[in-house]
């Protein structure tokens, strides 16, 4: 049981105890939904209590079990040391890899915008293949969570992703001929790949709220996840909205989840974000959904977005890197480069999907 | 302080409390416990002298203000500019912007400055995540050849992460508590405390149905506004921006009820309208100050070196 009080608001605690509850455990065990009908409030308000009641338990176990969860407190040298002996998610875009300073950071969010098309998902998909590269070739050997909200998942492209991918490292494979390189070959295949990729559908955004709440208690189990992917973050909050303020509060309070997440539990988050047309006095620009307090959310911000017929990334918001914009290339094998011109002469290497280019280009 | 014999009698009049015994009629009480009348007065001017409040006069006021006020400068001289010489202890200094407008690079590059150059411990309060130890650590190098002096100068700034308003309130409950025992340790002298940022714990909190998340935000305001006060502390916060409509004007989150609590506020913004035109250059503005005139801009550059000085106070630049 709890010795002490759990911070919720007097009105609701009274309401609780006049229902019967005596100890956190029972307000996890009843659930949101059970939660709302017993002492009649309504399910957000429910999904929120039980999130105070989740995250005040789960420092309560961390404290007094001495977790060896990431210590909040340190000097910045100690925080320089950790930084540097963490690796990288790369994109397999090496000049991505380069402007991020080596590739997706983790403990950090990092948020895509852009127009449907673009190739934010390409990157996710690519992005949970890649966690799982062994060490011994670059890679974190980790596992993925991927949450969906659009169903822009396509299982059939994350196979093309991977089977490329597992080429690739055999390919170093048989160029360097080691020990550990044949072994890890053995494990990283395309079953593997795909079967450590857990992919949850929401479809609305309790569905949302209520997953990255239950995230702290997935990743204590599943503890080799380093990447967490939200691929539609605005879609769910786009619509239905009347009240902005709530919007604003719950938003902001999934952030802050989100940044406990990455930071408790070494994970890459990677969110992807729309884009909408802010209407100013002389001009309209295109500005990231969600509005201007959810842009603080994200450590690392990267723009996606045309040029005629090429795909830019800018990277936008960064605690380290300089703001750049670079070319990119979505291959039936994945995210990659643009090669030079004198080497894509053949189809291969062309855009996968032609639907997806701007409507400005003309037709060959 | 009352000794204990005459507490016990007290309590046979009914005098518990320092308040009772100060407004009672001491001859009353002197006949009543046979005690002297001259031991009673001593007792109620002991008392008042430890239990009252004096009123001071702006003059001592001023004097004492001068011997404990600090001015710790940015590191940044255009920004010292701004701020009139630099960070005043005892007041709490507000950084706002929009996402990408440079709040947390300023931090950083004021946790350099003041570590390396003023050799002065420094806080940091990261609710972000935003907080990149190698980013200090460009900056760091940048300013300071040796690498002793650069690992030294890491090891001064001390960072705690919160990421909800109670583990804030905790960490600096924790801050009050060992500055007042003085306990010169591992932090030494303290007097800079950053925190990045504040508006991202007390956002989930408004709106809403719930009425305790205003309570909890003031909360959070007096206890920045005491620390800063009573151990002379130059506290510096970040705050996002708002807009009322998508064509308005920007304004500091938060509200009219967190206005009062920075006595300066500046404005951090992109010197390109869009984020097409990829830049490192800020301009900031100083938008609420006791000192100087609002509306003085400089344009910073938050590039590799840290936040630095590109050009002198011009209010025509560029904008």
């Amino acid at each position: 049981g709890q010795r002490q009080l759990l911070p919720l608001a007097p009105a609701l605690r009274a309401r609780l105890v006049a229902a019967g509850f005596q100890t956190a455990q029972e307000l996890l065990d009843t659930g949101p939904c059970g939660l709302s009908k017993e002492i009649g409030i309504s399910k957000e308000e429910a999904l929120e209590a039980l999130q105070v009641v989740r995250q005040e338990c789960h420092s309560d176990a961390t404290q007094t079990a001495g977790a060896p969860g990431t210590s909040r407190k340190c000097t910045a040298l100690e925080l320089l040391e950790q930084e540097q002996a963490q690796g990288f998610i790369i994109t397999f875009c090496s000049a991505l890899d380069n402007i991020l300073g080596g590739g997706v950071q983790l403990t950090k969010i990092t948020e895509i915008c852009g127009e449907p098309g673009v190739g934010k998902t390409q990157l996710c998909m690519q992005l949970a293949v890649d966690v799982q590269i062994p060490e011994c070739f670059g890679g974190l050997a980790g596992e993925a969570v991927f949450i969906d909200t659009e169903g822009s998942f396509m299982v059939d492209r994350v196979v093309d992703v991977a089977t490329a991918c597992v080429q690739h490292c055999q390919l170093i494979a048989e160029a360097h001929q080691e020990e550990d390189h044949l072994k890890a070959l053995e494990t990283f295949s395309l079953e593997s790949i795909l079967s450590h990729i857990y992919y949850f559908r929401c479809r609305d955004y309790i569905e949302l709220l209520a997953q990255v709440y239950l995230l702290p208690d997935f990743l204590s189990e599943h503890s080799k996840v380093r990447l967490v992917v939200i691929d539609g973050i605005a879609f769910p909050f786009r619509h239905d909205f009347e009240d902005l303020s709530l919007r604003t509060r719950l938003l902001n309070g999934l952030a802050q989840q989100l940044i406990i997440v990455a930071n408790d539990h070494k994970a890459a988050v990677i969110l992807t974000n729309q884009m909408t047309t802010r209407i100013g006095q002389s001009q309209s620009t295109l500005v990231p959904a969600l509005g201007e307090s959810w842009g603080h959310a994200a450590t690392v911000r990267l723009i996606f977005h045309w040029d005629n017929n090429q795909r830019l990334a800018t990277l936008y918001k960064s605690p380290s890197q300089k703001e750049s914009t670079i070319p990119y290339h979505i291959t039936p094998h994945g995210f990659r480069d643009v090669q030079p011109p004198a080497v894509t002469q053949n189809p291969e290497g062309t855009e996968l999907n032609p639907r997806k280019r701007p409507r400005r280009e003309e037709e060959k | 302080m009352v000794y204990q014999g005459l507490a016990s009698k007290f309590s046979s009049l009914m005098l518990f409390a320092v308040v009772d015994f100060v407004s009672s009629d001491l001859e009353d009480v002197a006949q009543k416990c046979s005690l002297s009348y001259k031991a009673l007065v001593a007792v109620r001017r002991v008392l008042l002298a430890q239990f009252s409040a004096f009123p001071a006069n702006g003059a001592d006021l001023y004097e004492e203000l001068k011997s404990s006020t600090a001015i710790l400068s940015t590191g940044i001289p255009s920004l010292d500019k701004l701020l009139d010489s630099g960070l005043y202890t005892g007041e709490v200094t507000e950084l706002m912007g929009a996402p990408g407008s440079g709040k947390t690079q300023v931090c950083l590059s004021i946790a350099a400055s003041m570590s390396l150059g003023l050799k002065q411990h420094v806080l940091f309060l990261d609710s972000t995540g935003g907080f990149t130890a190698s980013r200090l650590y460009q900056m760091l190098q940048a300013q300071a050849e040796d690498e002793e002096e650069q690992l030294e100068a890491l090891q001064r700034v001390q960072v705690t992460r919160v990421f909800d308003v109670y583990e804030m309130l905790r960490a600096l409950q924790e801050l009050r508590d060992s500055l007042s025992q003085q306990v010169l340790s591992s932090t030494g002298p303290l007097k800079v405390v950053l925190i990045d940022s504040v508006s991202a714990v007390i956002y989930p909190l408004l709106g809403g149905k719930q009425s305790e998340g205003l309570a909890l935000m003031m909360q959070l305001a007096r206890e920045l506004k005491m620390l800063a006060r009573e151990f002379s502390l130059a506290v510096v916060v970040t705050n996002q921006v708002t807009r009322d409509s998508s064509a308005g004007p920007l304004k500091p989150a938060l509200g009219r009820s967190w206005s009062f609590v920075p006595s300066t506020r500046v404005l951090l913004q992109s010197k390109e309208a869009t984020w097409e035109k990829t830049n490192t250059q800020r301009v900031a503005s100083l938008a609420k100050s006791p000192r100087q005139p609002t509306g003085i801009q400089v344009v910073l550059d938050v590039g590799s070196g840290g936040a630095q000085e590109l050009s002198p106070v011009t209010p025509t630049q560029g904008l």
